[in-house]
């Protein structure tokens, strides 16, 4: 059979693949995307779970996708449509609440009644992270130099980072430094002094980590979370019409325009290797395609243990590979609802269901749910991220229903004894049971129940250890430490082969960024 | 008193305030040092001696003690592991328990060692000034950069991977023994209110190996305050705590608490910790300052103390911290502002067959004694220890703000964390020992490099005052 032969093949049809797989096509070459499911989107899809009932399976908000993809990919022509989540609402233990609303002198008042120390406080925060996360933007965009090499290149790229950080000026320099070292608890107690408040926004910084807020280096999840934060409305996270599955499709449909081609169901199973140099893939049906060129988007032990032999690979960087990272920490409850639920904190069904709800009542809260993970069981009473998608999207359920998505932290994929049935109904069970403590009445309103654990999403997506992240954003995973140190630059140590997915800078979220540098590398190289 | 006559004071006879007063008299400076103690307390002379201080100030009696073996360890059924200076006595120790991690000790020594070092060459000058124009200044940091490189790759990326690192993700790379890790662990910890799992903990355990050789992994010992005060050329007032006195953004000199005697002197350098320094002149300083100083995080866990025994025992360093999750949990109970219910003790014999104690985690809570909780914890260490609590004393951090005055009693006057430590301590950008009060200077702990490397402070401090 005489097999197209292509410019670049693209393992993995996630967003970040995907990315790659649009901006190559765009450039002229080539391209065939390969995902082993039946859809593409990898853990950015929408499925219909249970009859008339969507679900964004395991990413839920859409905050990070890099702008100038949005604009080179034409994604709202392709169908990308971004609505906000306009509040916040944190239920406390006694029966108060905290909120944050789209509306900022709602918001300052709201924090009034908490602390004037606080509101005053709270927009010369907003303005700091607003700025240190525009410092920090440009390097999410840079390619990671290398500082261990003498290259021209790694050593003018260094100085201009160098100057770069220097033009902040001093106390914005300290202000970084704080960031990249400090836990999120610790930052945020220099600025406020209510427990709750910093309870609700220490818990930005652990999503998708093994940390606690008390954890160093979690101030910068806190700042990474604030990259994709619109006019300083703090967590203002959109959801995509349709799901995250729509950006992928949006993705998808752009790619497929500019004339890549996607195939579904066909899962690669290794890559051919010929004298150090990638020359094609082996499916999963054992077909064999060749391309110039092949890119994983897979997550870094995946790309270098699974798809490669070990012999392809020198020692040292399998084992740097093998030291990285993942340890999945999140898990998602699904449910499909007969009604609404109405909260202890602000009875009835109104707007505060149009944005989230995040049970993160107290630090000491938070900061327990991460012990019991510590020592490899789930939270007993978990954090919980809780969105209505259907009450900003009606067509993700029949219509007087409504779909809830609850990201739930922390479930470790390591659970002690291991993750069995009985144990994630007992998983779905604590996080059902807590909502229902700040929330009664609320179980008696499922009629369905999804219970996603780490070790269910490693399954079904193939991230490895079910980390949504591909990887931890710790700061030892990050830059150009990022999958392994000398090889953050999206080249691997095999000729034509390359890495695009989240496992490699700048990482976490559906940001699109390591798709996109990937893209603009494997072009440079001439592919 | 010619107090008029003199040119400095320092507040505080640790060793970083006596090394900083004779670095100035050294510089033809008179000097005057006030303490508030009666007696010197050696117990604090736990740390690194940089050959500078010992040759700058001609210190001949210096003594050090590095026991060998540095570290013995209590094993499940009676015996022991104990790590020697030696390296490969301690691999043969190792290979009893793990002959995996035997086998890795020599390079782990060697990796940590260079490391270390390059900590050490950050800690005999000011911390780099990463905002300067200066062009020395910036020579000096590109030296600094050229350093690192040329000690290879490895090197350079074990810096940026290691410093941010926990000392439990460091050590799981490397070891698989339970006990191994433990006692190595609980030196990231030392005066930190952090658990091995937290980032930054590796750094920890990186600055308290500054100083000591290949292979061993707690710091020296010296009688480094007792030298210092007894050479001549400094006058040491002991008795009173002393007060820094500032007006129009100027510092005019001390006075003393007990007899409201006032000394003046255009230059006051302080070696108490900064937040006890500068609270009582807070009106003088800029709100945004003030703000920082305040935010300074001293938060104690350490209560220190002596045990008592009939008989000398057989080992210099007792460590009892069995695996990094007992470490682990004894911070647990620090998060939530309770004492470890089982804390880390490690038993310290001196020079005299004193045995000091360090015990963590024991918070700061208030500031006050606490009849029930003390005896609480002289019973939880006599048990772990497995003696009477007679035979134990100890004092809370609590307790120890109580008497010397240490912000939330905590030994460092400031943690070493990584936004605490180079240009960032003890406040960031003012890492140069000045104060925004001319004439104030500070010297101690507080100021880079930090606890644990006495005199290194005051010799850096008394360089940029001259």
């Amino acid at each position: 059979m005489a097999a197209r032969r292509y410019d670049a093949i693209i393992i993995g049809g996630g967003h970040n693949g995907l990315v790659t797989a649009a901006y190559l096509a765009r450039a002229g070459k080539a391209v065939l995307v390969l995902e082993r499911r039946p859809r593409v989107g990898g853990a950015a899809v929408t499925e219909e779970i249970f009859p008339g009932f969507k679900f964004t399976m395991f990413s839920y908000v859409v905050s990070l996708l890099r702008p100038e993809i949005i604009r080179d990919l034409d994604l709202p022509r392709h169908g990308l449509h971004i609505l906000p989540l306009e509040s916040t609402v944190t239920p406390m233990e006694n029966g108060d609440y905290i909120a944050a609303w789209a509306d900022h002198d709602e918001t300052r008042r709201e924090l009034y009644r908490h602390s004037p120390r606080d509101a005053e406080a709270y927009d010369e925060y907003g303005r700091l992270m607003h700025f240190m996360a525009q410092a920090v933007k440009p390097i999410l965009s840079m390619v990671p130099p290398d500082p261990t090499s003498f290259a021209p290149g790694d050593l003018a790229a260094l100085l201009k980072l160098g100057k770069h950080f220097r033009g902040l000026g001093g106390e914005r320099l300290h202000a970084l430094v704080k960031l990249m070292t400090m836990s999120s608890a610790d930052f945020l107690d220099e600025w406020f002094e209510t427990d709750v408040l910093k309870a609700t926004k220490s818990a930005s910084g652990i999503i998708g980590t093994f940390l606690g807020p008390r954890s160093p280096g979690t101030a910068y999840v806190l700042l990474h979370h604030y990259m994709g934060e619109l006019d300083g409305v703090f967590r203002a996270w959109g959801f995509a019409k349709g799901g995250t599955g729509a950006v992928s499709e949006a993705i998808a449909s752009s790619a497929r325009e500019f004339g890549a081609e996607i195939r579904c169901n066909a899962g690669a199973a290794k890559v051919i290797v010929r004298n150090g140099r990638a020359t094609g893939v082996v499916l999963e049906n054992g077909d064999e395609l060749t391309a110039r060129t092949v890119v994983s988007s897979l997550d870094p032990r995946r790309t270098f243990l699974q798809l490669l032999e070990s012999d392809d690979l020198p020692g040292d960087f399998v084992s740097d590979i093998k030291r990285f990272k993942f340890r999945g920490s999140s898990g998602k409850v699904n449910l499909a609802l007969d009604a609404l639920p109405s909260f202890t904190c602000m009875p009835g069904i109104g707007r505060q269901h149009r944005g989230a709800f995040s049970i993160s009542p107290s630090l000491d809260y938070v900061e327990r749910a991460y012990d019991d993970a510590k020592y490899g069981e789930f939270s007993r009473r978990p954090y919980m991220d809780i969105v209505f998608p259907s009450m900003i999207d009606p067509g993700m359920a029949p219509p007087g229903k409504h779909v809830m998505s609850i990201f739930v932290q922390y479930a470790p994929y390591n659970l002690n004894g291991g993750w069995s049935d009985a144990k994630r109904e007992a998983f779905g069970d604590a996080v059902v049971n807590t909502v229902e403590s700040f929330a009664p009445g609320f179980k008696s309103k499922i009629l369905h129940r999804q219970v996603i654990t780490p070790l269910d999403i490693e399954r079904i997506t193939g991230l490895t250890e079910g980390n949504i992240f591909a990887g931890e954003l710790a700061l030892h995973q990050l830059f150009f430490l990022r999958p392994a140190p000398g090889w953050a630059k999206f080249a691997t140590p095999v000729r034509n082969f390359y890495q695009c997915g989240s496992g490699t800078h700048p990482g976490g979220g559906i940001m699109g960024a390591s798709g996109r540098l990937a893209a603009m590398r494997i072009l440079r190289d001439g592919a | 008193m010619r107090s008029s006559l003199l040119d400095a004071i320092v507040i505080g006879a640790g060793a970083n305030g006596l090394a900083a007063a004779h670095y100035l008299a050294r510089a033809g400076k008179r000097v005057v040092v006030v303490e508030q103690r009666h007696t010197a307390d050696p117990s604090a002379d736990i740390g690194w001696v940089p050959p500078g201080v010992i040759r700058d100030l001609g210190l001949h009696q210096l003594r050090l003690e590095q026991p060998d073996p540095w570290l013995t360890v209590p094993l499940d059924g009676g015996s022991t592991l104990e790590l020697s200076r030696d390296i490969g006595r301690s691999v043969e120790a190792i290979r009893r328990i793990s002959p995996a991690d035997a086998a890795k000790w020599p390079e782990f020594c060697q990796r940590m060692r260079t490391l270390a070092g390059v900590l050490e060459r950050l800690y005999l000058a000011p911390p780099p000034d990463i905002e300067t124009r200066d062009p020395r200044e910036l020579a000096r940091i590109g030296g600094l950069g050229l350093y690192v490189r040329r000690l290879g790759k490895q090197a350079v990326i074990d810096l940026a991977r290691i410093l941010p690192m926990s000392i439990a993700e460091l050590l799981d790379d490397w070891f698989a023994s339970d006990v191994l890790k433990g006692a190595l662990g609980a030196l990231g910890i030392w005066h930190l209110k952090q658990g091995p799992r937290s980032g930054g903990t590796a750094f920890n355990f990186l600055h308290h190996h500054a100083g000591s050789p290949a292979g061993v992994f707690r710091p020296a010992r010296s009688n480094i305050t007792k030298v210092l005060e007894g050479m001549p050329g400094v006058e040491v007032r002991r008795g009173s705590r002393a007060t820094v006195l500032a007006k129009n953004g100027r510092a005019s000199g001390v006075v003393l608490e007990k007899s409201s005697e006032a000394i003046l002197a255009p230059i006051v350098v302080s070696s108490a910790d900064p937040r006890a320094t500068l609270d009582p002149v807070a009106i003088e300083l800029d709100p945004e300052f003030a703000r920082a100083v305040d935010n300074i995080k001293a938060r104690g866990v350490v209560a220190r103390g002596t045990l008592t025994l009939d008989s000398a025992p057989s080992y210099a360093n007792l460590c009892v911290a069995p695996s990094l999750e007992y470490l682990e949990r004894a911070y647990d109970d620090a998060k939530y502002g309770k004492d470890s219910a089982v804390p880390y003790v490690e038993v310290q014999r001196t020079d005299g067959n004193r045995l000091e104690l360090h015990v963590q985690y024991v918070p700061y809570t208030d500031g006050t004694a606490n009849v029930p909780r003390h005896q609480a914890l002289q019973q939880k260490v006599a048990q772990v220890l497995g003696v009477q609590p007679s035979q134990v004393k100890l004092q809370s951090p609590d307790e120890e703000q109580m008497q010397r005055g240490a912000t939330e009693g905590h030994l460092y006057h400031g943690e070493l964390t990584l936004d605490q430590i180079l240009f960032m301590r003890p406040v960031p950008g003012w890492s140069r020992y000045r104060t925004p009060i001319e004439g104030l200077y500070l010297c101690g702990s507080g100021t880079h490099p930090g606890g644990g490397i006495p005199g290194a402070a005051g010799r850096n401090a008394a360089r940029e005052i001259v």
